[in-house]
């Protein structure tokens, strides 16, 4: 049988005085004792009351940096060394040249769709290095940061955009960013919003199950402040706290949900206000300050193992870019709101600054490493893009397990029989083929 | 063909008083209902299987002993039956995979008690609260939480606690638990993840504890769907859907949880998912059904032999020896196509019962793809028998749901077409 953890008594104690205990908010010492089995102080003033900090105020945002890499007053830096340090500044900047050449690849018509993650590098990338390499994540659509981070292949990458038949996150059956990697723990990104959410609540719990690595690895959840307006979020949030199990929430507050921004998506102080409604450990930090990210994440991950229960982080970044190749942001916003933002607080600049004033860095690695990575990323791109598809049999399997159905059986061979009909003749089907590998042969030539 | 006892039965019916038979077919018990209902006519179904060893002598039973003390897989000399009723066979399934996969966890709402249906009771008491757990409130969290728990590779048997009440997971159950192979390239999947409900009408239920929601889960390629008649079905499908390793949603009917009552073997068998049953063999038409009606598709084959006096006008004597082929389908995806088409090529007539409403239900689907594949062989329209096109009515359900007389009166209409 498995060994059911037992926390420590004061952790216990700790736990239970958290749950009912009100925060900052003053009220009447309890002069009239409790409801029976609460330990809600009953007072006999009648006061409504709406924050979880002090009343009026809103949730403070952790920060490190300031905008010109400098450490604020009183701020203590992440343990980081300048290999780490550097390795981080690689990421991030390497980001956006990666994105640069998706996104005009998309416009040339060469994939299908792309989504940037512009503004956002810090958030991702300070997440991605607190975290341990097999953290099991769960992500929304803008993380591919987090599976760069870990390893993943540029030409797995370009893989994934064109389906080509390298593409292992999806075998080409799903549109671009759509990634999935068994090996580097990321799970298959979905286009509904927030669905990730519940789900890696039981990933959380799976691993609390397992003896080799409760208390080792989390389940880590990221989804925009949009996403969290979707029913997924509270049950995700719920279950979580209350079963519990150890899923670390990473809110990505970029201040848009497609057009429609955060003063329109929720009226509370943001997400962050919504964690101890679940009785969650929670922190608002500045998401373009990839130190203060790092710092808090590390934080984060280690009460959501120590406790096994839910913790909540909101990032506060801004979505630079527009919400994804489909989306022109200039329709509902101003040209100019984003050129200042870029200017003001870049995540990438701040932390440059920050490695510049330590001697980690110059001007020179930075046009170096920066013509390297372009032409790494223009190689990956050359070589994926006249890469061809799978086989076109391919896109019968993988729905079903075991012992094929008929439907799926059946419905192969009428195809198949299509195609030997037509696959020839008709044009589009013709030229269509020839981007598949095996330009369908396998079905053609073959006689079941 | 029916059995010695069956004919026994018919025959005892007609020489009963008016008074009993009126107490047959419209029940007049004196207590009040029990909240799981109750079904006057499957105490006496022969298909219940009442002795060891007909439950023994279960069609296509599979053995799965992991030990080597216990008897070899195929022989069932010296194995045990125990009376079960439905919800107890469900719980005898669970524990035995409780037991044999150290993974594998039960969850819901109220799980932890027992079940409102008793579908758990001791569970939690005998695998710990770490493995046998209530979540809160939230079907949209029960099956993105199996889904997560599944990803792992762990087992997980989420309990939904209504079928009727699916429908917030409805998005995690087409979407995400369906798809989640396909989409990641066959990395990843749900397939350790089986979802369970109490279906079907209750004879009080109403809108909202009455619906059979099995075919709005048709165009989810990727899941499987099982719904069992019986105790000794119940376990052996629970266990095959369990370890399937493709996402199932086992689908109970609740009227059946108490009613339905057999000697069922104490082993861990499975019985085979996507393979329907023929419960009565026949050669002059097919009646197609699952869950609950297979009862009172039972009622119908009997009236349609020795029909009552009231109806005896209405079932033409020509008819009286018909004989009706009766399958329990069973795994309703992907259903057994290959049963049903070899049945309605011998028989050239079918007609299939459910529940649910007729537009939209999984009669429809079958009823296309016969009509495809028998369209020569066919005497007569696909007959569909089913619950009508509105929500189903509280007080109105002995006209909604499809019973013993529609059934007889579609079959009489089908086999003089």
């Amino acid at each position: 049988m498995l060994r059911v953890p037992r926390f420590p008594a004061a952790v216990r104690a700790t736990l239970a005085r958290r749950t009912y205990a009100s925060t900052t908010v003053q009220l009447p010492d309890e002069a009239h004792g409790h409801l029976p089995t609460s330990q809600s102080p009953i007072t006999s003033k009648l006061r409504f009351f709406n924050s979880v900090v002090e009343e009026g105020k809103q949730i403070p945002t952790y920060r490190v940096l300031d905008g010109a890499g400098r450490l604020l007053d009183g701020a203590e830096p992440p343990e980081m060394d300048e290999a780490l340090a550097r390795k981080m500044y690689e990421n991030m900047a390497r980001l956006p040249i990666i994105d640069n050449l998706l996104y005009n690849v998309q416009r040339q018509g060469k994939i299908s769709f792309y989504m940037t993650a512009y503004g956002e590098e810090a958030t991702l990338i300070g997440s991605a290095a607190a975290l341990a390499p097999d953290d099991e994540v769960l992500g929304q659509y803008r993380e591919m940061g987090v599976l760069l981070w870990r390893g993943f292949k540029l030409d797995e990458v370009m893989a994934q955009c064109f389906g080509s038949y390298e593409d292992t996150s999806s075998k080409g059956k799903q549109m671009p960013v759509h990634f999935g990697s068994r090996k580097y723990h990321f799970h298959p990104i979905s286009s509904p919003l927030a669905t990730q959410i519940p789900q890696a609540a039981g990933v959380g719990f799976a691993l609390k199950r397992d003896p080799a690595r409760r208390g080792k690895n989390c389940a880590v959840v990221y989804f925009g402040e949009g996403a969290a307006s979707e029913g997924d979020f509270h049950a995700g949030m719920l279950l979580a706290s209350t079963i519990p199990s150890p899923t670390l929430f990473i809110a990505r507050n970029n201040g848009f949900a497609i057009s429609t921004p955060s003063s329109e998506q929720f009226y509370g102080d943001g997400i962050a206000s919504r964690g101890p409604g679940y009785g969650m450990h929670t922190i608002r930090v500045d998401g373009n300050d990839i130190l203060a990210v790092l710092s808090a994440v590390r934080e984060g991950r280690r009460l959501c193992l120590e406790e096994g229960r839910g913790v909540l982080i909101e990032a506060m970044s801004y979505r630079v870019g527009h919400h994804s190749t489909s989306d022109d942001s200039f329709a509902y916003r101003p040209r100019q709101e984003v050129e200042d933002r870029k200017r003001v607080d870049n995540p990438i600049s701040r932390f440059r600054l920050f490695l510049e004033s330590r001697g980690w860095w110059n001007a020179e690695e930075e046009e170096s490493y920066k013509e390297k990575v372009r032409k790494e990323v223009m190689k990956a791109f050359k070589r994926g893009e006249s890469m061809q598809r799978h086989e076109v049999k391919e896109m019968f399997n993988d729905v079903y397990v075991g012992e094929e159905p008929w439907t799926i059986r059946e419905q192969r061979q009428e195809l198949q029989a299509l195609l030997k009909k037509y696959g020839h003749i008709w044009e589009p089907w013709r030229s269509e083929l020839k981007k598949h590998k095996g330009e369908g042969k396998e079905l053609i030539e073959s006689d079941h | 063909m029916f059995s010695a006892r069956a004919l026994q039965l018919s025959q005892r019916r007609l020489s009963l008083p008016k008074k009993s038979l009126g107490r047959r077919f419209q029940s007049t018990a004196p207590e009040p209902p029990p909240a799981g209902g109750h079904l006057p006519s499957i105490a006496t179904s022969s298909y219940l299987r009442a002795t060891r060893d007909s439950a023994l002598r279960s069609q296509d039973i599979r053995w799965l002993d992991g030990d080597n003390n216990g008897p070899p897989g195929s022989v069932i000399a010296g194995r045990e039956t125990r009376k079960m009723n439905l919800y107890q066979a469900v719980r005898d399934a669970m524990a035995i995979a409780l037991m044999k996969d150290d993974t594998a966890v039960v969850f819901g709402e109220d799980v932890a008690f027992g079940g409102v249906f008793r579908c758990t009771m001791g569970l939690a008491e005998e695998f710990g609260r770490e493995r046998v757990f209530n979540t809160p409130l939230t079907e949209q969290g029960i099956a993105g939480f199996g889904i997560g728990i599944a990803s792992m590779g762990h087992t997980a048997i989420a309990e939904i606690q209504f079928a009727d009440y699916i429908f917030p997971a409805f998005d995690q159950i087409v979407n995400e638990a369906a798809k989640h192979r396909f989409r990641s390239g066959g990395q990843f999947g749900a397939g350790s993840l089986t979802i369970r409900c109490p279906t079907m009408s209750v004879g009080h239920g109403g809108l909202y504890h009455s619906q059979s929601p099995e075919g709005y889960f048709l165009g989810a390629s990727g899941l499987k769907i099982v719904i069992p008649r019986s105790p000794v079905q119940a376990k052996g499908l629970l266990l095959g859907s369990i370890r399937d390793p493709n996402p199932v949603i086992f689908m109970e009917p609740k009227i059946l949880y108490r009613s339905a009552v057999e000697q069922v073997p104490i082993d861990d068998y499975q019985l085979p998912i996507g393979k329907a049953e023929v419960l009565t063999k026949g050669n002059d038409l097919t009646l197609l059904t699952w869950g609950t009606p297979i009862y009172h598709c039972e009622t119908a084959l009997h009236m349609l032999a020795s029909p009552p006096e009231s109806l005896a006008p209405h079932v033409p004597p020509s008819l009286r020896s018909a004989k009706v082929e009766l399958i329990d389908l069973r795994t309703i995806l992907p259903w057994d196509v290959d049963t049903i088409t070899e049945s309605v090529r011998r028989t050239g007539r079918l007609v299939i019962v459910h529940e649910a409403s007729m537009t939209g239900g999984v009669g429809g689907e079958i009823a296309a793809e016969v009509q495809k594949r028998c369209f020569l062989k066919l005497n007569a329209p696909v007959r569909r028998v089913t619950g009508w096109d509105t929500p189903v009515p509280m007080h109105y359900e002995k006209f909604y749901i499809p019973d013993a007389l529609r059934i007889l009166d579609a079959m009489v209409e089908t086999l003089t077409y």
